[in-house]
């Protein structure tokens, strides 16, 4: 393969690529692009369509760390990715995954930034100088000395963006980077690309939703199809097998404390069966902990009950894989289920799309799918009160989320309590009503139609959406 | 001792380790010089807390060794257990993974073994965290309770022992997710060149001839020299 002349093309380009992993069937259907210097590209499209697997075809992590099929071509600047050696590539085209948090490599802000630079094999006083540089451009001066693992969603994402940047790559190539971010990190995140762009890179992010990435000056779209389109499912579901009967839930002085650190803060409110109630604000505001609080998981100080006592609330977990271990969706969702309700496994699989998976092997489905079968099992249970799920639209695309929220409104008709937490202001403005957090403090609670129209508030609670952001 | 050279506190671990095949008495006499030594560099504490949640580890091999060989090789097995537990804390509490790395390329180790390594070393308490999700997740869908009775105990250690499934599967997929992180900035490239070096200082030098006396000691004690 001859590398082709620089001056006649652009930083990152893809002929006719697609890809087949070893173990699953085609991951990426053929899809060409061209990415020059300063264009910011935003591929879209549903789950599965392959966009994370581009994304490191862009970068040739594959194939040089997969072992699938790869066809046709990609160059990063005048350099064929299939017959360059890694090294030399991603000096060229820098990537940040999705999780931010299960990137970084070091245990202080510091030596995160300074691994990618050794590795560029640079003198010390030039690693010294694009360490301050880097930690200055992203904000991280006053955290050098902390270890990753301990800050924020937003503090983590600008810390991988500065790793990967402080080496100067002609390219960046983002996977769903705004997808566990709440609006005022990803308000920063956009803020950091359009700099980046103009600068001169060539950014490449690959998400679901359009909304941020639309921020960015001058921003192309691409959208991939690979996936097929969802079969078409009924407006709403059958009602459930069974019914509750009306109850409220009393939550008073709810606090928790670990160590000095206080995580929820006298937390009062009410919840009537019924009842679809979203929980936001920002990352680490307390969220997922008063999930773990309500589900009975979390000693708290203070009461939560309902008529007939505790609260019997089922929870389904943000990552679906510390759920599932059994051999097939079935024997998965019937484990230590005495007698189990028959009907309602198969109004389930039904109301859920997992007719087709019963006897696949949970774990080797999609992160929906998986989702998905977390679900069931919980509910499988019957959980007398009714459920939560902390961040269910994570990383979904609209037709999973459309297919949730069938689901949480048919429990709710049930006489089930549902909460669930999540940055999705979208996803939000489907519940009955909304609770805001900020620092483990209840600030507001009302209509997500009320809370969400309240531009003081958002902000304040971290939520700041696309359109928002755009006005400032 | 927090801030001491890795290189020592590898030393000083790996010297005092030796202390295991000794006789009852003095592998009794080396820990509770070993408990001193942690006591001084204010480890104590954390030490206790690591060999408590080997307690019934410890309980269990006590009372095996006893009712099936000896009261004797009860005790000296729960010892060493205890000794080696105390070692590995002072390693684990006091060094990054970062240092571990340096340490390791000092002993001429490739770096990508050097690199896998401190990971591995790095990743050893998000091990317990992780069990500890999965635990709670099983709770939350009503698949595991703790145990209120030995059948119940019998039961838990079955449902346990499938539990490792989404273990393995969320440790693999920690493994990858760095691998490709590191991959990502030039991990494999030759022309690396590292920006820390070691420097032994005044303390360090100390604590190393100490490390290396004890453990030619300790030596010279077992082999009767």
């Amino acid at each position: 393969m001859v590398p082709l002349e620089a001056e006649r093309h652009p930083i990152l380009r893809a002929e006719a690529v697609e890809y087949r992993y070893a173990q699953h069937g085609p991951a990426l259907p053929p899809v060409s692009l061209a990415v020059e210097a300063g264009v910011c590209l935003a591929l879209t499209g549903p789950s599965g369509c392959g966009k994370s697997t581009l994304a490191r075809c862009l970068t040739g992590l594959i194939p040089h760390l997969y072992r699938g099929e790869m066809r046709g071509t990609v160059w990063i600047e005048t350099l064929p990715t299939a017959t360059t050696p890694l090294w030399q590539l991603t000096e060229r085209a820098g990537m940040v995954f999705q999780n931010p948090a299960a990137q970084l490599l070091a245990t202080t802000v510091e030596n995160e930034v300074i691994f990618g630079l050794e590795n560029l094999g640079l003198p010390r006083a030039e690693i010294e100088t694009r360490l301050e540089e880097a930690l200055a451009r992203f904000g991280l001066a006053a955290l050098r000395r902390r270890d990753p693992r301990t800050l924020s969603g937003g503090e983590q994402q600008r810390l991988a963006l500065a790793s990967i940047m402080s080496r100067r790559p002609a390219a960046l190539v983002l996977d769903e980077p705004f997808s566990m971010l709440d609006g005022s990190a990803a308000a920063e995140l956009v803020t950091a690309l359009t700099e980046l762009s103009a600068a001169g890179t060539a950014v490449v992010a690959c998400e679901h939703r359009l909304g941020w990435l639309e921020l960015l000056p001058g921003a192309r779209v691409l959208r991939l199809e690979g996936a097929p389109p969802p079969t078409p499912e009924a407006e709403a579901l059958p009602p459930l097998t069974f019914r509750r009967a009306p109850f409220t839930l009393h939550a008073e002085g709810v606090t928790v404390q670990r160590g000095a650190n206080v995580v929820l803060r006298d937390l009062h409110f009410e919840a009537r069966g019924g009842e679809v109630l979203a929980i936001a604000g920002r990352n680490g505001a307390g969220k997922t902990t008063l999930l773990r609080v309500l589900a009975g998981l979390q000693r708290a100080e203070g009461h939560l009950t309902v008529e007939d006592g505790a609260p019997d609330l089922g929870l389904v977990f943000q990552n679906p894989d510390v759920q599932l271990f059994n051999a097939s969706v079935r024997e998965e969702i019937l484990y230590r289920i005495p007698n189990p309700d028959l009907a309602l496994y198969a109004w389930l699989l039904g109301a859920l799309g997992l007719e087709r998976y019963e006897s696949t092997p949970p774990l080797l489905l999609s992160e929906g799918e998986k989702k998905r079968v977390a679900l069931a099992t919980v509910l499988m249970r019957r959980p007398r009160d009714g459920i939560l799920l902390d961040e269910p639209a994570l990383g979904q695309d609209e037709a999973h989320k459309a297919r949730l929220l069938r689901l949480v409104r048919a429990l709710a008709d049930a006489g089930q309590w549902v909460a669930f937490t999540t940055h999705d202001l979208a996803l939000a403005s489907h519940a009955d009503r909304l609770l805001l957090l900020a620092e483990g403090r209840l600030i507001a609670e009302g209509t997500p139609a009320a809370l969400l129209g309240d531009d003081a508030l958002c902000r304040r609670a971290g939520l700041r959406s696309p359109e928002q952001a755009a006005w400032g | 001792m927090r801030g001491a050279d890795p290189r020592v506190k590898l030393a000083l671990s790996l010297g005092l380790s030796l202390a295991v095949m000794l006789p009852l008495a003095q592998v009794a006499a080396a820990l509770a010089l070993y408990a001193l030594l942690l006591f001084w560099a204010r480890l104590l504490p954390l030490a206790a807390r690591q060999a408590w949640r080997l307690r019934w580890v410890l309980l269990a091999l006590f009372v095996v060794d006893w009712l099936v060989v000896s009261l004797e090789l009860a005790a000296i097995v729960s010892l060493r257990i205890l000794l080696l537990t105390g070692t590995f804390t002072l390693l684990v509490a006091t060094t990054t993974s970062d240092e571990l790395r340096l340490a390791l390329l000092w002993l001429r180790l490739p770096y990508r073994y050097a690199f896998s390594l401190s990971l591995a070393f790095q990743s050893l308490h998000l091990l317990e965290e992780e069990w500890q999700t999965i635990l709670e997740a099983q709770r939350a869908r009503g698949a595991w309770d703790p145990p209120r009775n030995l059948r119940g105990l019998w039961q838990q250690t079955r449902e346990l022992t499938a539990l490792t499934v989404p273990a393995i599967v969320l440790t693999t997929r920690r493994a990858w997710a760095l691998t490709e992180a590191a991959y990502a900035r030039g991990f494999d490239s030759p022309r690396r060149r590292p920006y820390r070096q070691l420097r032994l200082t005044g303390l360090d030098g100390a604590l190393l001839a100490g490390a290396v006396l004890a453990a030619a000691g300790l030596l010279a004690w077992r082999l009767g020299l």
